[in-house]
């Protein structure tokens, strides 16, 4: 087995063109860890490409080899994307989050993985580089193909960073979930909304929940019904009916039955629309 | 010639915070636990169990198997000449010959080189099976036509008893208010973070040795023996270091030891033969599972009458020791307060599902969860504060109890009352709900066994002058070794740092009962006292006999009455001498008097009681169901405490398993197979979920105890789950009578109610 720790984009690139696909990236390694590990592994936790975390002209970078404890701690992510520091600070245990990173949170595809749900509300967008030298900017939704399955091989192509757009005006952000405990479990649901207010009334929206699909799932129809309301309880009440109608959730035995799943869903997008709205506000008033 | 024998009181600088060196070896990861061991020539050992919850066994191909390179043995049942055993019935084999009667059964056996061949010599074990119809629930057991398990155990009832005291029909008759309730509570794992693992050695001239940790090293040697056949004296068993309890080993796995020891002695090498978490969950033997129907009569003043019990358990497909467990589960809680008048059935129910066993408390909080309940819902139905209620019937000292519990020493009432004054009961904050919950448990059994009730210890003068203890009583982190010494300390007037212990190894211990029914302080510490006591006595007649005149012993040396001074080192190297090599020693052996235990099982069963009263804060969300615990206050009597920081350190871990046990785990079935059979599926609190938690200990002697000491290490878990379920139906209005208290049952609990109004 080899190791290697690569400091440069050019190093990550042309090890993957030449290794060949027995060679995979690395970076936290809390899920890869619980597998069989591949023969050639390239750590990019010290890339410095994909250790970002900036504002530029109305954009966040968001390196994707940031670990969740260092996005937490992030006053500028804070700011900016709240519903990704409040999902970070949930994710797996404090050991986890010491390791593990957003672009394995990702890469991973668990259904409900509370980092990328988070990303997937705000709207984020991943910046793979292929070995090839060519790139592409694809929606956290696209970077699944299917349940437990990632579209990125991480043996021929680098999740480089995720860009939020951080230029709204009047926009604020919410991430909420509910485990069995506190630490290592896996939501038996979460939610992330991301809006934008105008004449207190809702301009944009973006409702994400899990586990729902294989990804991070868009209720684009409540969404569509949420746009032109007023910030008032009424307005949340009726997303967490329009969610609950809109959601085709599962259950199980072992965590909990579907119409539980389907109930605490529309709870949790009444939460995070009240709270991103409340956000919303404040930021238009510091504006 | 005139000795000094009186016993230093009062506090030592040391008395309450005393840890042993091994704390220390633990917290830097030096400590060598039994899955750290590895002998020479050491071999792995693997069990193919069954897959099927219920089928005949028609034949085990073993050829294949035993071809393998790397691979030195395999068995099965068909070739053993083993005897039967268990703690109540003797209903298991070591591999199982006809039938197989669980997911889990242990079928065949192998040992190779390394773990990996072992696994593989598994698939390569055909095993040819003929289905039989298995049987899940304990209702569905219990009925006519029913699938059965055992011949010994007709229409699968594995135990039963039907007990009254007093009057209870009269007393139903004529209550003002009888409340009645129906409460269960699955199956629950101890979860030691060390799974169970054995290394057997075995040599034909010097025996057999077992390398593990267990909780009653005496017996299961003893059982051991039995089955192999083999001379009691020719086995040993040392034990490692444990990585946890908690009742949960008290036997450890015996499937395990004998296996690993058949296999050992076939192959003439060590084999090592460790359960994974899976084998632990489906395979180890969990906390009975219970369905309890109870009833309670009260007068309108809130004095309680009579309670009435219907208690079915599920024993799962062997008994181990489900039968006391059920007995204790359904009896416990009657002596916590003055109940005149009782009824008791209780129904222990074969099914095809994963054998039972015991934990912490040994179903008292069971118990606790239900009678708890009942009490608070009477109390709201009286227009009574629930503390009020508890007082006006809560046992007090000099009484005895329904079940004939002679209470010598009882603090019950201030414990009530500094648990509800330290959680704010009178002051409570909007929002929040809060629950109270009481206990009593016996500390050190004298019916466990009959003729084995006390302990003994050997305590001896080394010739530095420092003192070995020699006890039979396991320290597996609950702080058994740090209290002996200290008790030695306190009886020789020496420091805690010149005293060691040994208790890990059948051959130099003395025998003991083992870990068990919180008797490790109450009478093993009572053993050591009187060992000490009696090497003080020696060590002072030793000195007196030198020196030719009456001698004190104080401070860790002899004075005599002239002045004249000897250090221990002194008198050791003169016995030595004179002995022509040997060392003064003191035997302590402390026998309780016999208990007037009758066939009803009315009698004093214990040398002392401890009680407590626990309290709990907590918040529930509404929307979601989610409970939070904020806090739990835990007021506890076990008479006066030794070491502090054990003690503390007993409600801190014992109160975070009973949240586990209220709120979040449990086994999950789909049909006989268990669902949560990891450790990320069954959820037993992590650090983060542990609340604040507040000690409080009120000290009065004990007539009995060492120093006027009591147990404590199970009865931290008892009340915790009255009090909870308590605080979580103050909280909503709403009880929730299922556990675990999970997000979903407080969910269900609301819509349930909503419709109904």
């Amino acid at each position: 087995m080899s190791y290697q720790v690569v400091s440069n984009l050019e190093q990550v690139l042309s090890a993957l063109k030449n290794r060949g696909e027995n060679s995979r990236i690395i970076a936290g390694g809390t899920d890869l860890f619980l597998e069989k590990l591949p023969e050639k592994l390239l750590d990019i936790s010290a890339l410095a490409e994909a250790l970002v975390i900036e504002e530029r002209g109305g954009t966040m970078l968001i390196g994707a080899a940031v670990t969740h404890a260092r996005a937490v701690a992030s006053p500028l992510l804070a700011k900016k994307v709240k519903a990704l520091t409040e999902a970070c600070a949930q994710v797996g245990s404090p050991q986890v989050r010491n390791l593990g990173t957003l672009g394995g949170n990702v890469i991973n595809a668990a259904p409900a993985a509370d980092a990328a749900v988070a990303l997937a509300a705000l709207g984020a967008k991943a910046e793979l580089i292929h070995y090839s030298g060519n790139t592409r900017t694809v929606e956290i939704e696209e970077l699944y193909a299917g349940f437990n399955c990632s579209a990125i091989d991480s043996c021929q192509e680098l999740l480089l960073r995720f860009v939020v757009n951080s230029s709204d005006s009047g926009s604020g952000s919410a991430f909420a979930r509910l485990a069995a405990r506190k630490s290592l479990a896996l939501p038996l649901a979460n939610a992330a909304a991301w809006l934008r207010v105008e004449h207190n009334c809702l301009q944009e929206v973006r409702l994400v929940v899990a586990p729902v699909k294989p990804a991070p799932t868009r209720l684009f129809k409540t969404e569509s019904l949420l746009v032109g309301r007023p910030l008032i309880a009424e307005s949340w009440r009726e997303a967490a009916g329009a969610a609950m109608d809109e959601v085709e959730v599962r259950g199980s035995l072992l965590r909990c039955s579907a119409d539980y799943r389907r109930h605490l869903i529309g709870v949790l997008v009444g939460r995070v629309l009240e709270t991103a709205a409340g956000r919303a506000l404040t930021a238009k008033g510091e504006a | 010639m005139p000795t000094e024998t009186d016993i230093i009181t009062g506090d030592r600088k040391t008395d309450r915070g005393f840890q042993t060196p091994e704390v220390w070896a633990k917290i830097t990861g030096k400590a060598i636990y039994g899955i750290d061991l590895k002998l020479p020539g050491m071999l792995y050992g693997k069990i193919l169990r069954s897959p099927h919850p219920h089928a005949r066994i028609m034949g085990v191909d073993l050829e294949q198997a035993r071809r393998m390179p790397g691979v030195r043995a395999a068995l099965a049942g068909d070739e053993l000449s083993c005897k039967p055993f268990g703690m109540v019935y003797k209903d298991e084999l070591p591999l199982a010959i006809d039938r197989v009667r669980y997911i889990g059964d242990e079928v065949a056996a192998v040992a190779a080189i390394d773990e990996k061949i072992a696994l593989k010599a598994l698939e390569a074990i055909n095993v040819d099976y003929e289905l039989l119809p298995a049987v899940f629930d304990t209702e569905e057991a219990m009925a006519p036509g029913a699938p059965q398990l055992h011949d010994q155990h007709p229409g699968n009832l594995a135990w039963q008893r039907e007990l009254t005291r007093g009057n209870p029909e009269a007393a139903f008759k004529t209550a003002d208010l009888v409340v009645e309730g129906s409460f269960s509570v699955p199956q629950v794992h101890a979860a030691y973070l060390e799974p169970i693992c054995c290394v057997a050695d075995y040599d034909p001239y010097g025996g057999l040795t077992l390398h593990t940790a267990v909780q009653s090293p005496d017996i299961v040697r003893e059982l051991v023996a039995d089955v192999l056949d083999l001379p009691v004296s020719k086995v040993r068993i040392i034990g490692p270091v444990m990585g946890g309890g908690f009742g949960g080993r008290v036997y450890g796995n015996l499937k395990v030891y004998i296996i690993s020891s058949l296999l050992a002695i076939r192959c003439g090498r060590p084999v090592r033969m460790q359960l994974t978490r899976q084998e632990e969950f489906i395979a180890g033997r969990p906390m009975i599972a219970a369905k309890i129907r109870a009833k309670l009569a009260l007068n309108q003043d809130g004095t309680i009458l009579a309670r009435a019990v219907d208690l079915i358990t599920d024993n799962g497909a062997y008994s181990a020791q489900a039968p006391w467990v059920s007995k204790t589960l359904s009896e416990r809680n009657d002596s916590v307060y003055r109940i005149p008048n009782i009824r008791t059935t209780v129904r222990l129910v074969c099914t095809n599902k994963v054998p039972t066993g015991q934990y912490r408390a040994y179903g008292n909080q069971v118990g606790n969860f239900a009678m708890e309940s009942l009490l608070d819902m009477a109390a709201k139905k009286l227009g009574l504060d629930p503390l009020e209620l508890r007082l006006k019937n809560c046992v007090k000292k000099g009484e005895v109890t329904v079940h004939g519990l002679r209470i010598n020493s009882c603090a019950l009432s201030d414990c009530l009352q500094a648990a509800a004054d330290e959680i704010g009961w009178h002051k409570r904050k909007p929002g929040r709900g809060y629950g109270i919950s009481a206990a009593i448990h016996a500390g050190g059994s004298l019916v466990f066994d009959k003729n084995m009730r006390g302990a003994s210890a050997y305590a001896r003068l080394e010739y530095d002058g420092r003192v070995t203890l020699f006890s039979g009583e396991q320290d597996y982190g609950q702080g058994t070794h740090a209290t002996f010494i200290l008790i030695a300390a306190r009886a020789l007037g020496i420091e805690p740092d010149q005293i060691i212990i040994y208790s890990r190894d059948t051959l130099t211990s003395p025998f003991s009962i083992g870990a068990l029914a919180m008797r490790q302080t109450t009478i093993g510490g009572k053993a050591i006292q009187l060992a000490a006591e009696k090497l003080r006595e020696k060590i002072a007649q030793t000195a007196a006999e030198m020196l030719g005149e009456p001698v004190v012993m104080e401070g860790g040396r002899v004075r005599s009455a002239t002045g004249k001074t000897l250090e221990l080192s002194e008198i050791a190297a003169d016995y030595r001498f004179q002995t022509s090599g040997l060392s003064i020693t003191g035997e302590g052996k402390y026998v309780p008097s016999e208990s007037a235990y009758d066939d009803t099982g009315y009698g004093n069963i214990a040398v002392a009681y401890s009680f407590a009263a626990h309290t709990a804060e907590v918040e529930v969300d509404r929307e979601t169901g989610e409970v939070k615990i904020i806090r739990i206050v835990a007021a506890h009597d076990s008479g006066r405490i030794l070491n502090l920081i054990s003690a503390r350190g007993q409600v801190y871990g014992g109160v975070t398993q009973g949240l586990g046990y209220s709120c979040q785990e449990g086994y999950l079935f789909d049909g006989g197979r268990v669902l949560n059979d990891s450790l990320a599926d069954y959820r037993i609190p992590t650090a983060l979920d542990v609340p604040d938690i507040m000690p409080i200990f009120i000290e009065q002697d004990d007539p009995e105890g060492p120093f006027g000491a009591k147990g404590l290490g199970e009865i931290v878990m008892v009340p915790v789950l009255g009090a909870v379920a308590n605080a979580v139906a103050d909280a909503l209005g709403i009880r929730v009578t299922d556990l675990p208290i999970t997000a979903e049952r407080v969910y269900q609990a609301i819509v349930e109610w909503e419709c109904e109004q």
